[in-house]
């Protein structure tokens, strides 16, 4: 079955990749996008050292957003079910913030869809990252 | 009724408040405009603007009742 979901709490990702299995399908290609320590400033060319994150989310518009690539995603390729869960809320370092889950009958669709399905969210979906550093915090900029 | 304005991340630090009334009703561009004049602390950011949940641009027509939110390029992943 397809799925998105915003979740305030911890991820279980391998249950979440197990949700979209059926029997038609082959492969499942499962993206676990996690919290980084460094992340450079695009403006100063700064690295920054991040000690925790915290998402926010549009969470209505989110959903139907995240339902709508999934809806073109089946469209445009081969594939059989997707699931999607975002955090929201403090995520830590190492933390699933996002899981993009694409099961396939065939491997080469699901790796393209979920590369794509992740791209896209990063830019439709509203929902905003702040990074916490030690001396200080920044929304992080959408592209 | 009223039209509901709301900010999410960077504009609601920036505005002070997650949501907000107003009456401008017409193109988006135009309640956009007022509520940069407003809220000037916005004037520096790149803003984006959804109508009833759905991505719109300014001349997206608002109306009586519409749901409204202003925000800065999404950044989720």
């Amino acid at each position: 079955m397809d799925f998105a979901e915003l979740s305030a709490g911890p991820v279980d990702l391998a249950s979440a990749a197990r949700r979209v299995v059926p029997q038609e399908c082959g492969a499942t290609v499962t993206l676990d996008g996690y919290a980084r320590k460094y992340t450079n400033d695009k403006e100063t060319g700064e690295t920054h050292e991040t000690e925790y994150l915290i998402y926010e989310a549009y969470d209505e518009m989110a959903l139907k957003e995240m339902r709508k690539l999934i809806a073109a995603a089946k469209v445009k390729f081969a594939i059989s079910n997707v699931g999607i869960v975002h955090r929201t809320g403090r995520v830590e370092i190492g933390e699933t913030s996002v899981v993009v889950s694409v099961a396939a009958p065939h491997r080469r669709a699901a790796f393209e869809a979920c590369e794509w399905l992740i791209r896209e969210l990063k830019r439709t979906v509203p929902i905003w990252k702040k990074e916490v550093y030690a001396d200080g915090e920044k929304w992080s900029e959408g592209e | 009724m009223a039209i509901r304005v709301l900010f999410f991340g960077a504009t609601a630090e920036l505005v002070g408040h997650r949501e907000i009334k107003t009456d401008i009703d017409g193109w988006a561009s135009r309640l956009l405009d007022k509520i940069v004049a407003d809220y000037p602390q916005l004037g520096s950011q790149k803003l984006l603007i959804s109508v009833n949940q759905e991505h719109a641009s300014g001349e997206t027509v608002v109306r009586d009742g519409d749901e409204i939110a202003i925000f800065t390029p999404v950044s989720g992943g």
